[in-house]
């Protein structure tokens, strides 16, 4: 077996080092139990003996907040294995598919075995059995492992079918040495917030990013009010970084007056366009937090852009935060409909390339023609996110392609009915806007996040700012929006709920 | 002075009017995970429809100490102490 540990770009062979380092200090925080890396390691090398004579290439781990399912995930990893989280909140039906999809022969659990009974499928409970004092587990050759996918993320595919996004550990190398290379001040001694559910991928750098540091990592419990928890574990355990949904930030908004987090050092937004507006509400509960904006598609793992969001005078776009510069390695260009590059300032589909970019979706290869591109020798990947460049290099986003719409042959951005919508609120509550097929053609359904109220008012602001093409056809109130499980504002749910 | 059976019995009314389930039967050790729709989102929301009915206003750290139904009234007979 090749050792590579003298190679310090190589995520694993990074973790390993920290974990033997600082084996008695604590690598995970889950339901106020502490667990040393010794106890971490120990426990990912039971399971990788239990995976040593599993000859298929992906496993299924139950996404749990438990010791076994993370030392499941780094076991996996040291087997050479690709991941592909099954959760338990998911219908039986989805994980089915799932487990046929990927090909998974073999599923982990730490508490919960939720496969339907009917599927003959070897399970395995890795909390049970001996826990015996093994190390840590040696590395597989390093040439083999560039190639191997580190796990797969299923996201809802818009024919039905879960498309699967497989990343390799060549991508997730080349991520690591972008992010990497931010310039975080971290330590050993940092404390860190993964409050993502594993089946979203920035649960991934949430979780193994601390690791490579010997820093702690704290996990958010499952049962409960999650922005509850975040907020309360970001404050009395005094987190240093912290990577959040905007959501959650929104729903705690009555409350920033009450809250302090004078030890954090980087607030990370992410998963969704983040609203300046919200920022700078946030911003004196953290007055020693630098605010960092990332933004990325699974497909380019993880996150591939940066933006440090500034005090004043934030580069926004209908109220959304910029998304900045992309990372080392990775290459941007803005796009026409005709494909062609568009100049500085001008709004386009935004491309990406570079080497954190999958190579295809699972098993899909018509899908994957679909979404890549190739031009001058370079693999593109369509994003469906618009966005443009700015004089300074900046990109600034624009909203989902898919939220564009024609009407009477008006190109129109919902995300500019949104804005106009929010600010007749102050920003308080959240605004989506819905293009529905109508008796007479394509019609604007405006949806707030707020309690039924006379919409008169509203309506006569959307008037003063907006030409009479923009207006909504009818205006909806939600007093509260749906989430999907990425933390995400669910929009097709939205739209069965007004339906 | 309301009794925590007069709270809890209001308390029903709420949330079976905010979370559309008229079967819904809380007891004092009911959690968010005995009840259907009852998360992140709908809990702001209940506790907005809670203090407006109780005349009281809680806190986060008040909020995030609820762990069960009986948490909650505890908290506002609490509150209406005169």
């Amino acid at each position: 077996m090749i050792h590579i540990e003298a190679n310090r770009r190589h995520l694993l062979a990074t973790i390993r080092t920290a974990a033997l380092r600082h084996a008695e200090r604590p690598a995970l925080v889950i339901e106020e139990k502490i667990y040393t890396y010794a106890q971490l390691f120990r426990q990912v090398a039971v399971i990788c003996r239990r995976l040593e004579g599993y000859a298929g290439n992906v496993v299924g781990v139950t996404g749990e907040n438990a010791l076994e399912t993370y030392a499941s995930l780094l076991a996996a990893w040291f087997t050479g294995k690709a991941y592909v989280i099954l959760h338990p909140d998911y219908p039986a039906e989805r994980n089915r598919q799932i487990v046929g999809q990927a090909g998974i022969e073999l599923v982990l659990y730490a508490r919960q075995d939720i496969l339907p009974d009917d599927l003959s499928l070897p399970r395995c409970c890795t909390a049970e059995g001996a826990t015996a004092d093994e190390g840590c587990p040696d590395l597989p050759p390093d040439t083999f492992l560039a190639d191997t996918t580190a796990y797969i993320i299923f996201t809802s595919g818009s024919t039905g079918t879960p498309k699967g996004v497989p990343i390799s550990h060549a991508n997730l190398d080349a991520f690591y040495a972008a992010y990497r290379s931010l310039g975080w001040k971290l330590n050993e001694n940092d404390r860190l917030l993964q409050m993502f559910e594993l089946t979203f991928d920035v649960s991934v750098v949430s979780f193994f990013y601390p690791l490579t540091l010997g820093a702690c990592v704290y996990t958010v419990p499952q049962e409960g009010m999650k922005y509850l928890q975040v907020l309360d574990l970001m404050e009395r355990h005094r987190l240093t970084f912290a990577a959040v949904a905007p959501s959650v930030l929104r729903l705690a908004r009555p409350y920033f007056h009450e809250l302090s987090f004078p030890d954090l050092r980087y607030l990370v937004v992410t998963a969704e366009a983040s609203d300046a507006d919200l920022l700078e509400a946030f911003r004196p509960c953290i007055p020693h937090a630098e605010i960092i904006n990332l933004y990325g598609p699974t497909e380019a793992t993880i996150y591939c852009t940066r933006y440090t969001v500034p005090a004043h005078g934030c580069k926004q776009h209908n109220g959304m935060v910029a998304i900045g510069k992309t990372f080392a390695g990775m290459k941007a260009v803005i796009v026409g409909e005709d494909g062609q590059p568009l100049p500085t300032d001008t709004t386009g589909e935004l491309w990406l390339s570079g080497p954190q970019l999958m190579t295809g979706y699972w098993q899909q290869p018509e899908l994957t023609a679909q979404c890549f591109v190739r031009r001058d020798g370079r693999l593109y990947y369509r994003t469906g996110d618009l966005c443009r460049h700015d004089a300074d290099g900046d990109l600034i986003y624009c909203g989902r392609k898919d939220n564009q719409v024609k009407i009477q042959g008006f190109r129109i951005e919902l995300g500019e009915i949104e804005h106009c919508a929010k600010e007749f609120y102050a920003h308080r509550c959240n605004a989506v806007v819905l293009a529905l097929q109508g008796e007479g053609g394509c019609e604007l359904h405006l949806v707030v996040e707020h309690a039924p109220e006379d919409t008169a008012a509203l309506m006569q602001h959307l008037q003063s700012r907006l030409p009479a093409y923009m207006l909504p056809k009818r205006i909806h109130f939600l007093p509260v929006f749906p989430l999907n499980k990425s933390n995400k504002t669910d929009r097709p749910r939205i739209r069965q709920l007004i339906g | 002075m309301k009794t925590t059976a007069e709270i809890l019995e209001a308390l029903n009314g709420i949330f079976r009017h905010v979370l559309k389930n008229e079967s819904l039967n809380l007891t004092e050790t009911t959690t968010a995970h005995d009840v259907d729709g009852w998360d992140s989102l709908t809990n702001m929301l209940l506790i907005s429809e809670v203090e407006k009915a109780f005349g009281v206003r809680f806190n986060f750290r008040e909020i995030v100490k609820m762990k069960n139904v009986g948490d909650l009234c505890a908290a506002i007979a609490n509150k209406m102490k005169p």
